[in-house]
């Protein structure tokens, strides 16, 4: 396996930089101000702050800034195929030797590009991935991974999710966002729908949130309740307060603040005399836990909660070393859900400032096995949204010029994908975030 | 019909009482200066699943030499008796009924005398993390870990590479001298044996190496693996520098006597027992023990569970429970039995099913089990234990003169003694101050309002104590 000490982001950044991917540097609050959440955040203190605190500030970000705009993060995990997936119909005879048994008939996407995309992307409301492709809402990213790939999926997952290249713990890039840009007291301005909170938006200080279910995030006692239960969850909360001897009783305390300050911004929302003020007007696939996070999702952007990045991980796994043929559902799960997703913001009319961003966290071996890949490097991510710049914005690699490991060659950074998203779209600056964003160069992502 | 044996009861060797009554209590004093009833609560957590009040006492006495070998061995004790898993009036179905596998391991972990077992067996599940497989298999695979659980290394890791579940889930089933697949020689390397070390070319040889093993989808129950010669490539391989027509146990030998293995191995069960980095010279030194030993489990896990650093800072706990061991500790401590299904889905909602693991690498430990969410859940796990017989609170049973401090001590009580931090004990008694203290309310109500709030008072603390944030550390 290759080894990253030497191009360590951890080790090429400053003393200053360091202490900011840790999660160590104090925010201040020009920061927050400049961080484009807008005036009228009268923020900040070093504690804690008590749930009215919280509410109004979720208020508060969204009143400032309604127009603010929204990432979503969603993960294929196991690495996706890119072959299969995004097909090279231009060098159909190669890829037909690789994938002697596995080959999909793809049919050519329009505009020339000599790609076609697996039959399966055509599934769900308006013609799925393709229709949306075909709409100019999806920029395609193949070739996509980091120099010298690592091909196991923790490390190279973990590279994806801090956005940078080492193996040490650190937050999450979206989380790191949120620590300069985002504000000490909503949990909700970064969102991981389910029931852990995604690497990807772990902070070093600014709060954030897992929702598994909106509509039952709130608490119930059994046999307590009137005075004795406000007062008793009035308790629970000021022991989520305080100082404490160890970093996991500190984050035992935090986790118990963060949940009581979700269930009170969140309990307007739940379902109530089988009225469900989440309710979608689109239709989503009914077994599919992937669609149902993702219209939780769609339902909480539409509202004042000041939600500015979220991340959402798909169902299945993408590891297909032995089950090649997995793809069929897999890939139809993924545009039945994301084509409704975005037809379910269009309708809550918020399209216009939701960007997704879907990536794996490496591809495969161009060569089959037998009857699937082996872990591969040069994989496939998109973004997608009314703002997304349509096309193919990545070189294809090529399918007989392969790297020393018989992998396709990588042809575009994700952390260069990472730095354009972070400037075009949330309007922030990349250097902050991305150590050495300079260095990375950009792709228009973003129209 | 699947019969779970009962939780193990196989005696081990008790520290032999020869001396005169006046040297043993001389040298009992000797042994017990330094370990109290924190010590032991602290060993029981990371060791098992928690020490109730009975036993943190009766530990305590016998100080740390006698906690630790029985706690290796086992042997006799004042492990609570608690009852055996029921549901809906009937026993377990584990290989049939829905959740029932997790309830029935789950029950193991409750009512074992063997803690340290369970502990290690859930250890095992995570760093040989298989999922996704008939349930049979998985439960014959759990039976296989805790069979080896203290055992040898190398034993242990032929019957996982030979197991059904694990031949299935990393594809090593059906890879053969064709097509190699290099899904299990990879993780082989990353996550079972070294860490680091070795290069690509290494996995590459190794999936050469590993070929040969079938599988038979043809059978009555679930499908079977089988090693099959022909499959396999009798070809020259090289790895870790070394040439040889190697096969399978051989690349298990290459891996186990890699210089990596012994401090990547020593310092993950480390990280499962005490948490802090581990120092260099405590790795190279559990490093020896565990090659001297011909890669022992025990007497790694035994020098580890003697370290001073497993017992700093007692009163300010450095570990999160994790969701299994949150629940199962809490039963154990209560002296509650398995008794409906909602364990299962509550263990769902916090982000820990056994069985099925999130991927081959296992769980992420540590503070990643501490989100909004799952902490929402575990104040439903408090809700439902407080609906168990043991801790359910009926109305009217709660004497009404109780002072706030006698309130909190009798929720203490009741949960199993818990421990708390002086600040959370302050505002448990600022609660129950304000909840007891009596207020003026409508004419004719006072009577009854009072009770009714020595009651809610009482629920209320046994509810915090449960899920405060107290309780998600050891």
């Amino acid at each position: 396996m290759p080894r990253h000490n030497a191009c360590d982001d951890f080790h090429r950044t400053s003393e200053a930089v360091r202490r900011d991917l840790l999660g160590g540097a104090p925010l201040t609050r020009r920061q927050v101000l400049a961080g484009g959440l807008g005036a009228g955040l009268a923020l900040y203190t070093a504690q804690a702050l008590p749930v009215t605190r919280v509410l109004e500030a979720a208020a508060a970000d969204a009143a400032a800034a309604p127009n603010a705009p929204v990432l979503v993060s969603v993960f294929l995990p196991g690495g996706v195929d890119l072959l299969d997936t995004l097909v090279p119909l231009h060098d159909f005879g190669r890829y037909a030797d690789l994938h002697k048994e596995l080959r999909v008939d793809a049919e050519a996407l329009a505009g020339g590009s000599g790609l076609g995309l697996h039959p399966s992307l055509t599934r769900g409301l308006n013609g799925g991935v393709r229709g949306l492709f075909e709409r100019g809402k999806i920029g395609f990213l193949p070739g996509i991974d980091y120099p010298d790939p690592d091909l196991s999926h923790f490390h190279s997952r973990h590279f994806w999710e801090t956005g940078l290249i080492t193996e040490r713990s650190a937050p999450g890039w979206l989380g790191r966002w949120l620590d300069r840009a985002g504000n000490r007291d909503n949990p909700l301005q970064g969102i991981s729908m389910g029931y852990g909170l995604s690497p990807v938006l772990r902070s070093g200080r600014a709060p954030v949130a897992a929702v598994a279910s909106p509509g039952d995030a709130g608490f119930w006692m059994r046999n307590v309740w009137g005075e004795p239960y406000k007062e008793a969850m009035a308790t629970y909360e000021r022991l989520g307060h305080g100082p404490a001897g160890s970093r996991a009783l500190e984050a035992a305390r935090d986790s118990v603040r963060l949940a009581k300050g979700v269930a009170d911004r969140l309990a307007p929302y739940a379902e109530e005399d089988g009225r469900d003020p989440l309710a979608s007007s689109v239709p989503y696939p009914a077994e599919s836990d992937f669609g149902t996070r993702l219209r939780y999702l769609a339902a909480l952007i539409s509202k004042p909660l000041g939600i500015r990045v979220a991340h959402v991980d798909a169902d299945g796994d993408f590891d297909t070393h032995d089950n090649q043929k997995s793809l069929v559902g897999l890939l139809a799960d993924v545009s039945e859900c994301l084509s409704a997703f975005q037809a379910d913001l269009e309708a809550r009319g918020v399209s216009g400032r939701v960007l997704t961003l879907v990536w794996s966290e490496f591809g495969r071996r161009p060569e089959q096995n037998g009857s699937g890949t082996d872990h591969g490097a040069g994989g496939l991510a998109w973004v997608q949204g009314d703002r997304a710049r349509p096309g193919i914005h990545s070189d294809y690699p090529s399918l007989s010029q392969l790297d020393g490991h018989d992998n396709l060659k990588v042809t575009i950074d994700f952390r260069r994908v990472y730095s354009s998203v972070l400037e075009q779209h949330l309007g922030a600056d990349a250097s902050s975030v991305i150590p050495n964003a300079g260095r990375l160069g950009r792709v228009q992502l973003v129209r | 019909m699947f019969r779970p044996s009962p939780a193990d009861t196989e005696a081990g060797m008790a520290v032999p009482p020869t001396a005169t009554d006046a040297r043993r209590r001389a040298r009992r004093r000797r042994r017990r200066r330094g370990w109290s009833e924190a010590h032991v609560r602290r060993l029981f957590w990371r060791a098992g699943f928690g020490a109730t009040p009975r036993e943190a006492r009766h530990w305590a006495r016998r100080g740390k030499r006698a906690t630790l070998h029985w706690v290796l061995n086992g042997g006799p004790s004042p492990a609570p008796h608690i009852r055996g898993a029921r549901v809906d009036g009937h026993g377990l179905q584990p290989k049939d009924e829905w959740g029932h596998d997790v309830l029935w391991w789950l029950d193991r972990m409750v009512r074992s005398r063997r803690p340290l077992q369970e502990k290690l067996t859930l250890f095992w599940h995570d760093h040989f993390a298989t999922s996704d497989q008939d349930t049979p298999l998985m439960l014959a695979q759990n039976q296989t870990l805790r069979r080896h659980a203290l055992g040898s290394f190398p034993a242990l890791l032929r019957a996982v590479t030979e197991d059904d579940a694990m031949l299935l889930f990393l594809s090593l089933a059906d890879s053969d001298k064709e097509a190699p697949n290099e899904n299990y020689a990879r993780e082989l390397m990353e996550l079972f044996t070294l860490g680091r070390g070795y290069a690509e070319r290494d996995i590459r040889h190794a999936a050469r190496a590993l070929t040969g093993f079938r599988v038979d989808w043809d059978t009555d129950g679930p499908p079977r693996c089988y090693y099959e010669r022909e499959a396999h490539d009798a070809g020259v391989k090289r790895i870790f520098g070394r040439h040889g027509r190697f096969d399978w146990q051989d690349v298990l030998r290459l891996c186990v006597n890699h210089p990596a293995h012994a401090p990547f191995m020593v310092g993950k069960l480390w990280d499962y027992f005490v948490g802090t980095p581990i120092p260099g010279g405590t790795r190279r030194r559990l490093a020896a023990v565990y090659r001297r030993s011909g890669h022992r489990i025990k007497p790694v896990v035994g020098e580890i569970l003697a370290h001073p650093a497993l017992y700093r800072k007692l009163d300010a706990p450095g570990l999160v429970k994790s969701p299994v061991v949150y629940l199962a500790g809490a039963l154990r401590s209560t002296g509650q039995g398995i008794d409906r299904e909602s364990w299962a889905w509550l263990l769902e909602g916090m982000g820990q099913v056994p069985f099925e693991p999130p991927s081959v690498a296992g769980w992420d430990w540590g503070l990643a089990w501490l989100s909004s969410n799952s902490m929402r859940v575990r104040f439903d796990v408090a809700n439902y234990l407080m609906d168990t017989p043991r801790l359910h609170v009926n109305d009217g049973s709660t004497p009404s003169k109780l002072s706030p401090r006698a309130a909190v001590a009798r929720a203490r009580r009741a949960t199993g003694n818990p421990w708390i931090s002086g600040r959370t004990e302050a505002e448990l008694v600022r609660m129950a101050r304000r909840l007891l203290t009596e207020r003026k309310l409508k004419d004719g109500e006072w009577r009854q309002d009072k009770q009714e709030r020595a009651d809610m008072c009482q629920r209320a603390l046994r509810q915090l104590l449960l899920c405060g944030p107290d309780a998600h550390v050891h």
